[in-house]
């Protein structure tokens, strides 16, 4: 197999994994939809105790907000730096290397093989929550919803490049489960997968605005909204874009590190 | 009598000592990733801070959620995280449940002298859960100080009876869930992590669900009874606190109830042979 053959393969077989898999995935989608019923009750309660807009937001356009988050966060969910930090303990790192491939190329076939699958049965569920709480809002129009995906595309770039920085980061510890703990810590708060970045104190919002994580959850969900005017869009789509090049580009500089730092486990 | 209660001593004391036996073991373990362990206590800690600062946001718009305030909340959210830190910290084991029996491994346990639960609670440490103790504590310290509720020596003693308590319903719901894996098997089952979900539920008063969620979490698999009950009486909210008292039962219920399945379920295992 040549050229883009071996990285479809790869994606394919990730494909057939996830199906092998399908129900463990399922349930924990199940899972995770707890929290989101739990979004949708506290926002429930607090926009029954105060009508009209909160920070800008209706109920509706703050269960749409939910729900793309969830969405999103749906996709590429937390291997990759487990599976990292698996493959160097017990040694299998050895024969990625062996490989006549671009190792981050390869990770990311895997990852996003999976990721159509991933966005429909988080639609699926995410629908079920959206029909028991009285429906959410739409894109305005067909520009909208097209933008919205090109904004979700370029998110999950950042959310592949990041998650793919941070499992360089196994070379050196080996084990990462604290650094995957405190990356989805800090990508909840600062992204707006908790709460929409306006509701933030404006230092934060500062702080927030010239990271990454914006980009992965924040604004794709608001360009689903309509809340930006066409300038403000075509700006962040241009900064998402920046980080999904730079964090890519990033893995790839840590990937040269960790090669000279490489510790083959087994035999 | 006398003799017999002597003995039940000794076999609990021995009990206790080889449980701590085990734990030790799996620190040196964990401890072999040095740096991972220390950034997982920062990071376990992050999490926390970071849920507090996302209610605390909310509380900047609005003054109370359904009547319960801020420090409410956040003793409800460091309860949640206090327990969890127990669990994690000395009987992380139940999440390897699955696994033991899926591989076989379970076999070991049945062929050594001490109780296979106890085995089980001790076989893992999750030092996660250092992280989400000390700051649970910072925190419910400081929503205690927040809350113009005065603190009689018996209403100390009762916060600790509460935490006590509440600790134990969520080690029970652990175990209880974890032995499902005697009837499903599976490498890792999803069905212990399915109901440890459910607690995102007693993250928040229960008042602002509906009745089936409330009924789930108060009846079904009792999370409010780890978070909400217990702070509806530590902070003295007349409406909800009594069946706050009820906290300690429903730990003994609980528990008894986990211990029961896990029996059942160890009358059917069969080792996966090898």
């Amino acid at each position: 197999m040549t050229g883009l053959g071996k990285y479809l393969a790869m994606a394919r077989t990730s494909i057939e994994i996830w199906f092998v898999y399908r129900t463990t995935f399922v349930l924990n989608m199940i899972g995770s939809v707890f929290y989101v019923f739990a979004m949708f009750y506290l926002w429930q309660t607090i926009f029954l105790g105060s009508p009209g807009a909160l920070a800008g937001f209706t109920w509706p356009e703050m269960k749409a907000y939910l729900l793309v988050s969830f969405v999103l966060g749906s996709l590429m969910p937390w291997f990759a730096e487990w599976n990292m930090s698996i493959d160097l303990k017990e040694g299998r790192i050895a024969i990625d290397l062996a490989r006549p491939i671009d190792f981050q190329a390869s990770r990311f076939a895997s990852a996003v093989g999976p990721v159509p699958l991933e966005f429909c049965s988080a639609v699926a569920v995410g629908a079920v929550v959206a029909f028991m709480f009285g429906g959410i809002a739409l894109p305005a129009d067909g520009a909208h919803a097209a933008v919205f995906l090109v904004s979700a595309a370029l998110a999950t770039l950042i959310r592949f490049g990041l998650v793919y920085c941070v499992s360089m980061t196994a070379f050196w510890t080996t084990g990462t489960d604290g650094i995957t703990v405190g990356r989805m810590a800090v990508q909840n708060l600062l992204s707006g997968a908790l709460i929409p970045l306006v509701f933030f104190p404006d230092w934060l919002r500062a702080v927030a605005a010239v990271l990454p994580f914006q980009g992965m959850i924040s604004t794709p969900a608001l360009t689903y909204l309509g809340k930006m005017d066409a300038p403000t869009t075509a700006l962040m789509l241009g900064v998402q874009a920046f980080w999904a090049i730079g964090l890519i580009l990033l893995g790839r500089l840590a990937w040269r590190g960790a090669q000279r730092v490489v510790t083959i486990n087994g035999g | 009598m006398a003799a017999s209660v002597a003995s039940g001593f000794r076999s609990a004391r021995r009990l206790v000592y080889l449980y701590f036996r085990c734990l030790g073991q799996q620190m040196k373990a964990i401890l072999a990733y040095e740096a991972d362990f220390v950034v997982l206590l920062f990071s376990a800690a992050l999490v926390q801070i970071t849920g507090v600062f996302f209610i605390w946001t909310i509380f900047q718009r609005i003054p109370s959620i359904n009547g319960w305030t801020f420090w409410q909340v956040v003793m409800m959210y460091a309860l949640i995280f206090v327990t969890e830190g127990v669990g994690s910290l000395f009987f992380e084991g139940t999440w390897q449940l699955s696994n033991l029996v899926y591989t076989g491994k379970f076999d070991q346990m049945l062929v050594r002298p001490v109780s296979p639960i106890v085995q089980v609670l001790a076989c893992a440490v999750g030092f996660n859960g250092l992280g989400n103790l000390v700051t649970g504590f910072v925190l419910i310290g400081i929503s205690m100080a927040n809350v113009p509720v005065p603190w009689t020596l018996g209403r100390l003693l009762m916060l600790a009876i509460l935490i006590v308590s509440a600790a134990t319903i969520r080690v029970a719901i652990n175990l209880g869930s974890a032995a499902t894996a005697f009837w499903i098997s599976a490498p890792w089952s999803m069905i212990p992590m399915f109901v440890h979900q459910l607690g995102e539920f007693a993250k928040y008063p229960i008042t602002i669900y509906s009745l089936a969620v409330q009924a789930m979490i108060v009846i079904a698999i009792p999370f409010a009874f780890v978070s909400f009950f217990p702070t509806a009486w530590v902070f003295g909210v007349d409406a909800w606190s009594l069946p706050g008292l009820l906290t300690p039962l429903v730990a003994i219920y609980t528990m008894l109830m986990a211990v029961t399945i896990f029996r059942v379920g160890l009358r059917r295992y069969e080792s996966s042979g090898h």
